[in-house]
């Protein structure tokens, strides 16, 4: 499987020409040639793979992962808060030692915020896109954009307001610049009407804009 | 206060800037390619993510030009370049040969489809 | 040509035996100046925060040093990373929100300085 210059992406680019099944996925490909920065990264992935550095393998799987895993557990980490309070105490205290009680490995040190009736938390990277990527995936479009990272630190208000979210005046708006060693996750108010609900129930209405601060989940 | 010139392009936070585009474009087939290989660059110590922000950092005006995903693919060359890694001129021939493997592929594939 | 780096394997910033990291200069509470000073080169301190006054809100612990991590250095000797608590009405001019919003950066110990004499 290793040595042959042809591996996983090339071997997806050859079916995307003949069935559409992957379009979504492949914007870009098919028709116009690839440009010269899917070259850049095509050709570095397999020097890399032949001189043994890493192989395709990894490399699809890591991106699996950040699609189809890394993204639920961020939810699944919060409702467990939002069902057990001594586990709440110890995500809000340490965050990763508390992904380690659900099984889930977090690379960086993990700081959990907590919206109160008093206070409301938004996340941001002004300097690049650092994200709690162990638990939320890739980061969305807006949280890389330039707009995002140049305004949600000065006029955090008005950026809420444009995802839809109004934060009243009498509570406080804490913004976290993400822009060294730490990750951030926050732990939004379990909304009204959900008693009984289970933790599937509740992850589901946990969306990956309530974890970053910018919406509020609704039951 | 702060000295115009002092500021790096990637240094926005205060700045003044547009209304958000709050829509999750996705990504395409490539950029999730990049994304992961960066990753798994990261996670086997061929280089620091530290490395990878200060190439994108230093790329001046091309920073605003290209778009997250190109600054990740030049980010990449550039530091794995500088270890040693990869050497640039091997860089280039083999950007050359996929793009020759990619229209040599597309004649094919429309070659088989045949007339309709 | 194609040898692999001898750094393969084991990971940046790994342990040193060289510096020890200086010890925390700093406790939660103590009021802190961000350095106002604009070196060359990859620096983690955003320019909107240089020369705001705010206050440490934890420790967060010893981390390798990214100005030097980024230039493929192994970071060390190790740096004391602190998070900083600043009212927003105290870092921008004219800040629209309510008076009580707060903004948290995070900062090493060698972009701060003690605030008491300032005020």
């Amino acid at each position: 499987m290793s040595g042959t210059a042809i591996d996983a992406p090339d071997h997806d680019h050859d079916h995307d020409h003949e069935v559409d099944e992957h379009a979504p996925q492949t914007l870009g490909d098919g028709a116009a040639p690839p440009s010269e920065f899917e070259l850049t990264s095509r050709a570095l992935q397999e020097l890399l793979q032949e001189q043994g550095l890493l192989t395709a393998d990894q490399v699809r799987r890591y991106m699996e992962a950040l699609e189809d895993e890394y993204p639920q557990r961020g939810s699944q980490v919060v409702a467990r808060a939002w069902v057990d309070p001594e586990f709440k105490r110890l995500l809000l205290e340490d965050g990763k030692a508390a992904c380690a009680v659900m099984g889930i490995p977090v690379g960086s040190r993990l700081i959990a915020v907590e919206n109160t009736p008093d206070e409301h938390n938004v996340i941001v990277c002004t300097l690049c896109s650092c994200y709690p990527r162990d638990l939320l995936g890739t980061p969305p479009t807006w949280y890389k954009s330039d707009n995002y990272r140049s305004r949600v630190v000065h006029e955090p208000r008005a950026v809420l307001q444009e995802f839809g979210t109004v934060i009243p005046d009498d509570v406080t708006v804490r913004v976290h610049d993400s822009n060294a060693d730490m990750r951030y996750v926050v732990v939004p108010m379990r909304p009204a009407g959900t008693d009984g609900w289970s933790e599937e129930q509740l992850a589901a209405i946990l969306s990956r804009d309530t974890l970053v601060g910018v919406a509020l989940p609704s039951a | 206060m702060i000295a115009g010139n002092s500021r790096q392009p990637h240094d926005m936070g205060g700045l003044e800037a547009g209304p958000i585009d709050t829509v999750d474009h996705g990504m395409a087939f490539w950029e999730r390619q990049t994304n992961a290989l960066r990753g798994v660059v990261v996670r086997s110590g061929l280089a620091t993510l530290d490395e990878l922000r200060r190439a994108n950092e230093d790329l001046g005006d091309r920073y605003h030009e290209l778009t997250y995903w190109e600054k990740a693919a030049v980010g990449l060359r550039t530091v794995l370049v500088e270890r040693g890694v990869v050497d640039d001129a091997e860089v280039e021939a083999r950007m050359t040969e996929i793009l020759a493997r990619c229209t040599a592929a597309q004649e094919t594939a429309v070659g088989d489809r045949g007339p309709e | 040509m194609m040898t692999a780096p001898a750094a393969v394997g084991s990971p940046p910033g790994g342990p040193s035996s060289f510096t020890p990291a200086p010890a925390a200069r700093f406790s939660v509470g103590d009021r802190v100046r961000v350095r106002v000073t604009h070196p060359p080169g990859h620096r983690r301190t955003p320019s909107y925060i240089r020369g705001k006054v705010g206050e440490i809100e934890r420790i967060c612990g010893e981390f390798p040093n990214p100005e030097e991590l980024a230039y493929g250095f192994d970071g060390e000797p190790r740096r004391t990373l602190y998070r900083v608590r600043f009212m927003q009405a105290d870092v921008w001019a004219h800040y629209a929100g309510s008076a009580h919003d707060m903004l948290e950066v995070e900062l090493y110990q060698h972009w701060l300085e003690p605030a008491a004499d300032l005020i």
